[in-house]
């Protein structure tokens, strides 16, 4: 190459900063809605396949059958931990400061888990097959936090 | 779709997502931008089969597929080729800063090179003085200024000499 | 083609501002449930899902995982495909490629965008290259408008001749049920809407839509059994620009490339030598008026530097001569992920007859169909009634 000269290595930092909003749906906002103002929570059945699924969603995902609001059927509020783990690191992007505790719940009557937090228990004392039940939040909006977290029963 | 499907309100949820970047430039874009940073200096890229001027340089001149060698310097004046007034207030996505409206977008060729470089233009928003082919000047930042971006151009301005058709 | 490819069905949701009554799951699911009833077939019968949006959009990311109940994908083979504007064609393409291969019979293809969602302008600024055009993201809008002072100051167009395409496109989709803008404007009220970036007003801009759009795409024993009209898929072709803006060889018009090079070699394979004679219909991709302009001169239907006459003399009227955009276009509806395929569903409608108010009219055997992607690619595709065609 010509004029060989070395002008070493050029790097540039830059971010990309990018406002969402999404939206549940109309089956995902009957699930909030009732999260929210009754603190129950629902998961969604499918008749073809006799499976609950959490969470509720318009198309059951196995047979493709049409679900509707009438399909709706409440689960927990107790659940049974599938699996768990404390996460010791941190990234800008997680939800809570290390340590954090969270687990895989099947809800009683759901087939399928729930992703949340564990609290009022210490790691060492979890195993899987625990029963926990739901602590709701104070203020409630129609978040999966409307849940704060799950504790042993 | 059934109406009692319908819930009496719809929930969404509002998130932000903010990702970090770290950009290498390579060795082409490397040379371009620290010229342009440190010495104010525009470099071309001449490819051997097709003789197009390339700027940026690229390693190789994508239609012809053959490896570019020859760095060209380019004038600091060209010609206007294309323009827009904008009136809608565009952030620069590197500061977060919006650029207020109305003000003059527009790409220039400039003298030596085959393609064009758009930037600001500093002249009136007014569309009857603004001609394609008018001649420009590059104005950059003072060197302290300058970091190797096309930021480090202030803008383009009108130079003097006569329209290009 | 190894197989012939035919299009044996499809839906599309009603596009919309707002869609808050759904999400991305159940939006899809609308039009692909639309387009299993269209061909009256079962999500059993689908041997592959193909998906596309604009990557990123949405703030979500995998959208071949989210979506996997609403789409019936569920253990089937796939593909998740982003190439920009342009991905609903190459949706359309990739599936062609499935079943022309011999290896799928019957592919279910899908584009969806809920713009509503997204924050197009970040994702969008993230196209520009990073070191050297960033700072300077003009969007999408400068990019147009620098194409039409261009346009104009090169062939003697004037801003009356965008408006005249911002009129036919909205007038034409008052007359299609599912188009977004169903606007009664005049050639005024187009002259007179807000200024963005000279020349590009807000009528001459396509709208941000919230819509999905699906296909099924069947090899010919397939089509010839099960369907009363199938759409044969008689050619593709897609060419890519150099890299975006920084490139181009043709810097005076601010035109890209890929447009007439894929065009040439499309006509070329077909033996196509009057394109605005040889198809019935065309539906192009045009998310500005000056693009469609372009459109024109680069598939070959009037010499360069005429398109404007074209739109000045009425012939691309959905009653004239080289009819194009019949549906209201991309001005009328631009679900990004799903444009470029509402234009390959549009021109089978209208092959089929099916097109209801916006059927243009006259006999349609043949169409072409254009796709236009950010990153400066297109999918062209010929249809046609019949493989004799």
């Amino acid at each position: 190459m010509t004029e060989e000269m070395d002008y070493g290595v050029f790097e540039v930092d830059q971010h990309i900063t990018a406002h969402s909003r999404y939206y549940a749906g109309w089956m995902g906002s009957h699930f909030y809605i009732r999260l929210r103002d009754e603190k129950k929570i629902h998961g969604v059945r499918c008749e073809s396949c006799a499976k609950v699924f959490w969470p509720p969603r318009s198309t059951c995902g196995r047979c493709f059958s049409q679900l509707t609001a009438d399909d709706l059927v409440e689960i927990g509020p107790e659940g049974t931990v599938e699996t768990f783990t404390r996460v010791d690191y941190e990234e800008p992007v997680h939800p809570r400061r290390a340590p954090l505790i969270y687990a895989v719940i099947t809800l009683d009557g759901a087939d399928t888990g729930m992703a949340h937090f564990l609290g009022e228990v210490d790691f060492d004392r979890i195993e899987i097959g625990m029963r926990v039940r739901p602590v709701f939040a104070e203020e409630r909006k129609g978040h999966i936090l409307d849940i704060a977290y799950f504790k042993p029963v | 779709m059934s109406q009692t499907n319908m819930p009496r309100e719809f929930i969404s949820v509002p998130m932000t997502v903010d990702v970090p970047y770290r950009f290498a430039a390579g060795k082409y874009l490397t040379r371009f931008l620290k010229e342009l940073r440190d010495n104010g200096r525009f470099f071309g890229i001449k490819c051997p089969s097709c003789g197009r001027v390339q700027m940026p340089p690229r390693i190789v001149c994508a239609p012809c597929h053959v490896r570019n060698e020859e760095w060209v310097e380019l004038g600091l004046e060209g010609t206007l080729v294309g323009f827009t007034v904008m009136y809608l207030p565009l952030t620069d996505p590197t500061t977060g800063k919006p650029h207020e409206p109305p003000f003059v977008y527009g790409a220039v060729v400039l003298d030596g090179a085959d393609s064009s470089l758009s930037h600001l233009v500093n002249v009136e928003p007014d569309v009857e003085k603004i001609k394609v082919g008018m001649r420009m000047r590059v104005v950059l930042r003072p060197r302290e200024e300058r970091t190797g971006d096309l930021s480090d151009i202030l803008y383009f301005e009108p130079a003097a000499g006569p329209v290009q058709d | 083609m190894k197989r012939n490819v035919a299009v044996i069905g499809g839906g599309q949701t009603r596009h919309a501002a707002r869609r808050q009554d759904v999400n991305q799951v159940e939006m899809v699911n609308e039009a692909v449930r639309a387009a299993l009833l269209d061909a009256r077939m079962t999500m059993d019968e689908i041997d592959a899902v193909l998906v596309g949006n604009m990557e990123f959009f949405e703030g979500t990311h995998f959208t071949d995982c989210w979506l996997v109940d609403g789409m019936g994908a569920y253990g089937k083979s796939g593909l998740k495909i982003t190439t920009g504007g342009t991905v609903g064609a190459t949706i359309t393409c990739a599936g062609a490629h499935h079943v022309a291969s011999g290896l799928f019979d019957k592919v279910l293809c899908i584009g969806f965008e809920k713009q509503e969602e997204g924050d197009t302008g970040a994702i969008l600024s993230g196209v520009a290259h990073p070191l050297y055009g960033r700072s300077m993201a003009g969007a999408a809008v400068g990019y147009f408008a620098m194409m039409g002072s261009s346009y104009m100051a090169t062939w003697g167009a004037r801003e009356e001749h965008s408006a005249m395409v911002a009129v036919k496109a909205r007038q034409n989709a008052r007359k299609n049920e599912y188009a977004h803008l169903k606007l009664d404007i005049t050639i005024a009220d187009a002259l007179n809407s807000r200024m963005l970036a000279y020349p590009i007003r807000l009528l001459d801009m396509c709208p941000a839509s919230n819509g999905a759009c699906a296909m099924i795409l069947a090899d010919e024993k397939t089509a010839r059994d099960r369907c009363d009209k199938p759409v044969w898929i008689r050619a593709m072709d897609t060419a890519h620009n150099e890299q975006f803006e920084l490139d181009w060889s043709d810097v005076t018009t601010k035109r890209p490339i890929f447009s007439r090079v894929s065009a040439a070699r499309l006509y070329k394979k077909m033996g196509i030598g009057k394109p605005a004679e040889f198809f019935d219909v065309f539906e192009i991709y045009e998310p500005a008026t000056w693009a469609e302009l372009v459109w024109y001169e680069d598939l070959g239907l009037c010499g360069p530097g005429e398109g404007f006459r074209m739109i000045e003399a009425g012939k691309t009227e959905i009653d004239g001569p080289i009819p194009v955009n019949p549906s209201g276009g991309v001005l009328s509806t631009n679900c990004i992920g799903a444009s470029a395929m509402l234009r390959v569903w549009e021109a089978a409608l209208q092959i089929r007859g099916e097109a209801g108010d916006h059927q243009v009219p006259r006999e349609v055997r043949r169409a072409l169909t254009t796709a236009y992607g950010g990153t400066n690619w297109t999918v062209l595709i010929a249809l046609s009634a019949g493989l004799d065609d």
